[in-house]
């Protein structure tokens, strides 16, 4: 797809929200964006930086106060409320909780801005809904009701709602925060091949830092000051990365592409072994705030070795125990 | 979810339960008349009790009529306003609109009897008092439209219709401390609401209000079914929402409103009835659920109207005491069942 084609382009939009009439609390500001066709967008960024209310505004559900969004090259107010619905659907964060309402119903409501004034489904309007419930693999589930599913599976629904809408765009709020690891990681891969399969432009915002950079094509990275777009690859080798949280704890580890908390070393140890018993040593090791250096048997040094098909992790030199048999006592006696 | 034959068979059972009903509240009463004289008295005008004919034009059929639509109204004021704030405790009367009403009887009944000397206390079924309980009500409409086009979220208006419940309530309490007690006791019984009080005449603007309110309401069907997921979505997925919030508060305020005027503040029908429609269709689209809250509010009144009465004494008991009692098991009921869910609609 040409560069040209964006399907959506943000243009110095500044956002945020009304604290009293005539009394805006700007979040961010010089916000420039673009969207293409069949493309997994991630939205990152910390805690309270306006991720949810830029979305918001990408969906049409708040107004920014400057700049302007471009959906297929024209503002929101050139669509009707009906078009608009049926360019754009939406998922927020506030998990529902209605009695008695069916997986299909709540599928179905997708269809309200294509369907007539009474809310009438037509044949296509049911066999769209399934097909709907069918790509997120909930056909099963579809006359339950939507309080008696996991949390996961009502993703899955919600999801299969804007499906259902059969809408170019959608934005989604947090969809993987009520999640365990593997649904975070199925609702994301999901949302992936929807945006390949579907050829839909899908932008979610996450906390899931290596989930997004496994599998979305574009980050849209909100820093302090600036928000950034770029492949996930991109942004980690030009160091993007580490500004995300540039006064925490943090750090970014460039090779395993994850966070990791900075730590003050105070004492060094050598460690020689080999295999995933170095490496999780190693990770013990650093917990306990020891700086470890590779090979090193001229200081205070751990051996990790097999004997007898037992493991060993061997202190030397010899203190008045200096043999073990796992990591948690070895790190036991280190504290005391 | 039911499966079709079910669900047919519930409307057959329903229908015939409020014919039933219907028929059996014209029946029963002080002076119990055979189903073979009431057919005599509607269709043939050959009985050889005149004095039947007086008794079922003049009161059985109005209130048989009243309850019936009354009933229709306040359920289905109530189911719309539980979908609108997403809350299972709404009712007809959250917006305040029951409040405003006996504001406007309260001016009228004791606010004009310190001025004036009113001989005579024909406060129920009367059009001055229906006109200042509609007034009223009117009046708590028009604040709350007016107030909601300018609010976002959509609990702030149920906070303030509330509020406003309050205030008109505290107004009216200033209004009974000052007035004397004949006054007084005819303000009382209002509030205990009656069914019995409207004449033919008032049932010409009774029925055909109560129709136009279920007519808006039923064809707002696919605008409550998109309320269900909230308003957020509602917007996304291309409902105008100032629009329908505009549509459904005049139409729970015409239901409502009307039927308060004309029978005083009538409680737990409004909120009961759409629960027991739940359980009932296990449901939550509209599609089926209005139209059985319609059906099981006329059930549920005309049978309360009918325990009012105590069929063969001489007395009958006020009939807002009767749903409050059919009322009240019910709404425990559901605060007890929901205790698990935070939010039902």
């Amino acid at each position: 797809m040409n560069r040209k084609d964006n399907i959506l382009k943000i243009h110095n939009l500044e956002i945020g929200y009304e604290v009293k009439r005539n009394k805006n609390n700007v979040l961010f500001t010089d916000i420039n964006l673009t969207g293409n066709s069949g493309e997994l967008i991630a939205l990152v960024g910390k805690n309270g930086i306006g991720k949810s209310t830029l979305l918001r505004n990408i969906a049409g559900l708040q107004r920014a106060f400057q700049g302007e969004i471009l959906y297929f090259d024209k503002p929101k107010d050139i669509y009707s409320r009906g078009e608009f619905a049926r360019l754009i659907s939406f998922v927020s964060t506030e998990i529902l909780n209605v009695s008695n309402l069916r997986v299909f119903d709540l599928v179905s409501l997708g269809r309200f801005p294509h369907t007539n004034w009474l809310g009438k489904l037509k044949e296509k309007d049911i066999s769209r809904s399934l097909q709907a419930l069918d790509m997120v693999g909930m056909q099963d589930f579809k006359n339950k009701n939507v309080n008696e599913i996991s949390d996961g599976e009502r993703q899955r629904v919600m999801i299969a709602r804007t499906l259902a809408q059969n809408t170019k765009m959608i934005v989604l709020d947090e969809p993987t925060a009520f999640l365990d690891l593997p649904n975070k990681y199925e609702i994301v891969h999901l949302l992936n091949s929807l945006s390949k399969n579907e050829h839909k432009t899908i932008i979610f915002s996450t906390h899931d830092l290596n989930i997004a950079i496994q599998e979305a094509d574009k980050i849209w990275l909100m820093l302090d000051d600036k928000i950034v777009e770029g492949a996930p690859e991109d942004l980690i080798l030009n160091d993007t990365f580490n500004h995300i949280f540039e006064n925490s704890s943090l750090n970014f580890d460039k090779i395993k592409g994850d966070f990791r908390m900075k730590r003050k070393h105070t004492e060094k140890i050598g460690l020689i072994g080999e295999g995933s018993y170095y490496t999780w040593t190693k990770k013990a090791l650093e917990r306990l705030n020891f700086s470890v250096e590779k090979g090193n048997e001229s200081i205070r040094h751990i051996k990790v070795y097999t004997e007898q098909e037992q493991v060993v992790w061997e202190l030397i030199p010899k203190e008045h125990q200096h043999l073990f048999n796992n990591i948690y006592d070895l790190s036991l006696y280190l504290k005391s | 979810m039911l499966n079709r034959r079910h669900l047919i068979l519930i409307w057959i059972i329903l229908s015939l339960l409020l014919t039933a009903l219907f028929v059996l509240d014209i029946i029963l009463g002080s002076v119990q008349i055979s189903v073979k004289e009431v057919f005599n008295v509607l269709f043939t005008n050959n009985t050889d009790h005149p004095e039947y004919s007086t008794i079922l034009y003049r009161f059985r059929l109005p209130k048989a009529l009243t309850a019936l639509f009354a009933g229709f109204a306040l359920s289905v004021s109530g189911l719309q306003m539980q979908t609108v704030f997403r809350n299972p405790l709404a009712g007809p009367f959250v917006l305040g609109i029951s409040a405003g009403a006996s504001l406007g009887v309260a001016l009228l009944v004791m606010g004009l009897s310190a001025f004036t000397v009113v001989s005579e206390i024909g406060v129920l079924g009367n059009w001055s008092v229906v006109t200042a309980a509609w007034l009223g009500s009117g009046l708590i409409l028009f604040l709350i439209l007016a107030v909601s086009a300018r609010l976002k979220d959509i609990m702030t208006i149920l906070i303030l219709g509330i509020m406003f419940g309050s205030a008109t309530s505290a107004l009216v309490n200033i209004l009974q401390y000052f007035s004397n007690e004949s006054m007084l006791k005819a303000f009382i019984v209002w509030t205990m609401g009656s069914l019995g009080g409207v004449s033919l005449s008032q049932l010409n603007v009774l029925i055909p209000s109560v129709i136009i309110g279920l007519i808006i309401s039923f064809l707002l069907i696919k605008v409550l079914n998109a309320m269900l997921v909230g308003e957020n979505y509602a917007r996304s997925m291309g409902l105008n929402i100032r629009l329908s919030r505009i549509f459904i508060f005049f139409s729970t305020s015409l239901l409502a409103g009307t039927v308060t005027a004309f029978c005083g503040p009538i409680g737990f029908i409004g909120i009961a009835v759409p629960h027991i429609a739940r359980i009932v269709f296990k449901t939550a689209n509209h599609k089926i659920l209005l139209p059985g809250t319609m059906l099981i509010g006329g059930i549920v009144l005309l049978l309360s109207d009918i325990i009012s009465q105590l069929p063969g004494y001489e007395k009958t008991l006020p009939i807002n005491s009767i749903t409050a009692l059919v009322g009240i098991p019910i709404v425990i009921w559901i605060i007890i069942r929901n205790q698990k869910m935070s939010t039902i609609s």
